[in-house]
């Protein structure tokens, strides 16, 4: 190093610096990479751990019906079935719901209860997967085998073609129980981002719509929303993906029926409750291979709606950050 | 070259191909001392990727004196500012050509250690930026890096540093208070303080009153006529009426060239280039 | 002009209708979380006695307590933040402060963000076949390290963001006195960032608190008191989930005191978090 020459030379920085420098970003760089290895290292275990099953059945593992541990005879239709049934419930029900709540929070609601409402809204989000499920179970299915399934069942049941869905005998358990309760567990997650794209909108864009005569409504679905489109889209991504994975509160409501049915009120199964519900007695490797093949179809399907639904919220940033 | 004026004999003029020769330490002798030249910057060249910010500058700076930095925003005198302790090294896509020497060694060179050189040379900034820590911690942070000394004389030094500052009197009694609590002008000060508790013999200020109140500023341009007798300053400044009133040179920049350098009080009374002429008159910036 | 009206009082109308039903939703929303609350204090209060505390998961229809339970769900849940916070705060450093946004720290983050809002059952899969086959068994270590795994992805998310926020102009002012860089980041950047990497990890101990599935792969349940963390320990989630599901009215009077207990530690540190951090943002 060359020196400088000083007044006061002699002066040294305590410590040998340039190798702690280098530590410490070495320290940062390899955690970092560490996250991608665990992600890498459980897509290659959930693979290595499925290809029994893989090897057994094929690609036709994917659309088989039957579940049968005595025979070894596997395949996954009904639990992708129940995965992707009781996630679009969640959907159809939790959307219009959080989108409710974020239009009241940012539009309506006086600014002194803003905050509490928000913190009460994510209260929702953090009540544990088990805490909905027990609740699910006890209080929310024999209530709704009471009351709403029996109403459900002598009014749109009756009905051609759709009655279908909301046929047959009120279980209290089953999927839409399951896809309801779904529904509440997503709806702090949409609404939250949904509110945070919403406030991004520049005051002057809101303002101009006021400024034409508009009303609160107008300015929300003609202004804020095409504005924000592409985030509230990624937010209902976001609540796609975690609806899909969540597992204790669907195992506790869901029934671990392995069969299709088309009534909605039936019990079924979804991935994550055949995982939660299986697993640890799954004997015989063919067995805990299928599981394992389960998982690896749902790491696959959350991934991609996950990573779609992150690529979105980047966009919207981008767009807001301009 | 022109002679006429102590402070030009220290700079290229207003031609801006002109290359300077190295100047002798001893120049024409002023009243109040001889002028020792501390920085010397030769045909230093600077880009922010492939834009050229600064155009081959020349200047030379001298020691227990104030240099100010005027020129209308956008004119690279804040850039040059911050080669001077290379701040621009932070950020991998500026750099810097040429020579910049300092006592005689190149700082530009990429051997020199740049945590020694910006021990050497202190900066303040245009915002307050006391650390999240108390005041006394804010101080003993830099001293810290480089002694270790025993607590009776850290608090010494600590206290010195904020008397120069003329901040000892207001924080004496709330030193474990945090800095973030004091006002603008304070905090400003307590930067001030921090910067000299580790001895440097080079002062860089970047618009240190931008962001303060008339008093606070008059108090630092104060603060600063009496740090002059121990260090070089540089100072950057937006206002006229203040390099006017604090500084002993002055360098005019315009589009990331040195367009004139004299000493202040020709500077402004009897400008050369009809560029400055025009700037301290107002007629644009 | 009465066309106008006639209009103008339309639009009104769907304005008034669409605004109540969001304040509908809001309601449901609302309603649902005092529902859930208002069951556990029910169901969950008569179990909240000290012998909750102090006696052990006992056989179906006799009287016990959790103390095997809560103890292990503590120490797992310690094990998982002491080794999940460091990771996560030095994955968040570099995210912020080293990569300067290239392809790698944005590759990083954005997987960050996956794992954050990925199954965590599949995390218990992986630990599974990591940990839970090569030593034979179950063990509380597995669990600890799948509730590690879960902690990082959250606090490095609330790293990045704090860091994000601390001005540039005081790391400049740190390099100007001849800090070097680790220090700047150690004793500036994180004392500015500290209170906001404090509610991180806050939210991150909440979050792994209620994590059920992965530990039903990994560390399982105990009905004894143990303290060998190299073998199956007893643990909230598991025992309030095994309790739940079984037919015997103690056991399911204790699960609801279990969920009851958590749901509080819950709620605690997420309004202790969230006020300490507009706390700290109106100190400043």
């Amino acid at each position: 190093m060359v020196d400088i020459p000083s007044s006061n030379s002699g002066l040294r920085l305590r410590g040998p610096q340039h190798l702690y420098d280098g530590l410490f970003r070495g320290a940062t760089l390899f955690f970092g990479l560490f996250i991608l290895f665990i992600l890498g290292g459980v897509a290659i275990s959930l693979v290595i751990g499925s290809s029994e099953a893989y090897r057994n059945f094929g690609l036709k593992f994917l659309v088989i019906d039957t579940w049968n541990p005595a025979t070894n005879k596997f395949g996954a239709l009904v639990p992708i079935y129940g995965t992707l049934i009781t996630s679009l419930i969640a959907m159809v029900v939790g959307i219009p719901l959080s989108f409710g709540v974020a239009v009241f929070i940012t539009e309506l609601c006086p600014p002194m209860l803003k905050r509490p409402l928000s913190i009460a809204i994510e209260l929702l989000a953090g009540i544990p997967s088990i805490i909905y499920g027990i609740w699910g179970l006890f209080v929310f299915a024999p209530f709704l085998q009471e009351h709403l399934q029996p109403f459900l069942i002598h009014t749109i049941g009756k009905v051609p073609l759709i009655g279908a869905l909301f046929a047959g005998p009120p279980f209290g358990i089953g999927i839409l129980t399951a896809g309801l309760i779904l529904a509440i567990m997503v709806l702090p997650f949409i609404s939250s981002i949904m509110r945070d794209v919403f406030e991004t909108v520049p005051p002057m864009l809101r303002e101009s719509a006021y400024g034409l005569g508009c009303t609160t409504w107008e300015v929300v679905w003609r202004v804020v929303l095409p504005y924000t489109k592409v985030g509230v889209v990624g937010g209902i991504m976001l609540g796609l993906g975690r609806a899909m994975g969540e597992t204790m509160a669907v195992t506790f409501v869901i029934g671990n029926a392995h069969r299709i049915t088309s009534s909605l009120m039936a019990p079924g199964t979804t991935i994550s409750s055949a995982l939660a519900n299986e697993f640890t007695e799954a004997s015989g490797s063919i067995y805990q291979s299928s599981l394992i093949a389960l998982g690896l179809i749902l790491f696959v399907i959350t991934f991609i709606v996950l990573a779609a639904a992150k690529y979105m919220l980047i966009r919207m940033q981008r767009q807001a950050g301009n | 070259m022109q002679t006429n004026s102590r402070g030009a004999a220290l700079a290229g003029t207003d031609t801006p191909a002109a290359s300077t020769a190295p100047l002798p330490p001893s120049m024409d002798p002023v009243a109040s001392g001889k002028l020792v030249e501390k920085i010397q910057i030769k045909d230093l060249r600077f880009y922010y990727k492939k834009f050229e910010a600064l155009k081959t500058i020349n200047l030379s700076l001298a020691d227990k004196r104030v240099t100010a930095f005027i020129g209308p925003s956008g004119c690279g005198k804040s850039t040059l500012l911050r080669v001077l302790n290379r701040m621009y090294a932070l950020y991998p896509e500026q750099r810097a050509e040429g020579q910049v020497l300092v006592d005689g060694a190149n700082i530009l060179d990429p051997k020199i250690d740049l945590n020694l050189l910006r021990a050497k040379i202190g900066m303040v900034f245009q915002k307050p930026t006391p650390f999240p820590m108390s005041i006394f911690d804010n101080i003993a942070f830099g001293i810290n890096l480089y002694e270790d000394l025993p607590r009776a004389e850290l608090e010494d030094r600590v206290e010195q540093a904020l008397r120069k500052a003329a901040l000892w009197t207001e924080v004496k009694d709330k030193l474990k208070q945090s800095g973030l609590g004091l006002s603008g002008g304070q905090q400003q000060r307590l930067c001030i303080a921090r910067a000299i508790a580790v001895k440097p013999e080079i002062l860089l200020l970047d618009e240190p009153c931008s962001a303060l109140d008339p008093i606070s500023t008059q108090k630092i341009e104060e603060l600063i006529s009496e740090l002059k007798s121990d260090y070089c300053i540089v100072i950057v400044t937006h206002s006229m009426q203040q390099a006017a009133r604090s500084s002993d040179f002055t360098a005019f920049m315009y589009l990331g060239e040195l367009i004139e350098f004299n000493d202040t009080e020709t500077m402004f009374t009897n400008p050369h280039n009809k560029r400055t002429e025009d700037y301290i008159t107002g007629r644009f910036g | 002009m009465a066309k106008d009206l006639a209009r103008y009082a339309r639009r009104r109308r769907k304005n008034w209708t669409i605004l109540g039903l969001s304040l509908c939703a809001t309601g449901v929303g609302l309603f649902f979380l005092g529902a859930i609350l208002y069951s556990l204090l029910v169901e969950g209060l008569s179990a909240i006695r000290p012998s909750l505390f102090t006696e052990m998961t006992p056989a179906p229809g006799s009287d016990g307590g959790l103390l095997n339970a809560i103890y292990g769900s503590v120490v797992m849940t310690i094990v998982g933040t002491v080794v999940g916070t460091p990771i996560g705060i030095l994955v968040g450093t570099y995210i912020a402060e080293y990569s300067r946004g290239n392809k790698l720290g944005q590759a990083i983050q954005f997987i960050n963000d996956v794992l954050l809002s990925a199954p965590s059952i599949i995390v218990g899969l992986f630990v599974y076949q990591l940990l839970v086959v090569p030593m034979g068994h179950f063990s509380g270590w597995a669990g600890g390290t799948t509730l590690a795994i879960l902690v990082v992805p959250v606090v490095t998310r609330t790293t990045v963001d704090m860091l994000v926020l601390v001005p540039n102009a005081l790391r400049e002012a740190a390099a100007a006195l001849g800090t070097p860089k680790w220090k700047i980041t150690v004793s500036v950047c994180y004392r500015a960032a500290r209170q906001g990497m404090l509610t991180g990890i806050m939210l991150a101990v909440a979050r792994i608190s209620g994590e059920t599935a992965p530990l039903l792969f990994t560390v399982l349940s105990n009905q004894f008191w143990s303290t060998d963390m190299n073998h199956s320990i007893a643990n909230l989630p598991v025992v309030i989930s095994n309790f739940a599901l079984s037919p015997y009215p103690d056991w399911q009077r204790l699960a609801w005191g279990g969920a009851l207990l958590i749901t509080i530690t819950i709620l605690i540190l997420n309004i202790t978090a969230r006020s300490l951090a507009s706390f700290g943002s109106s100190k400043q």
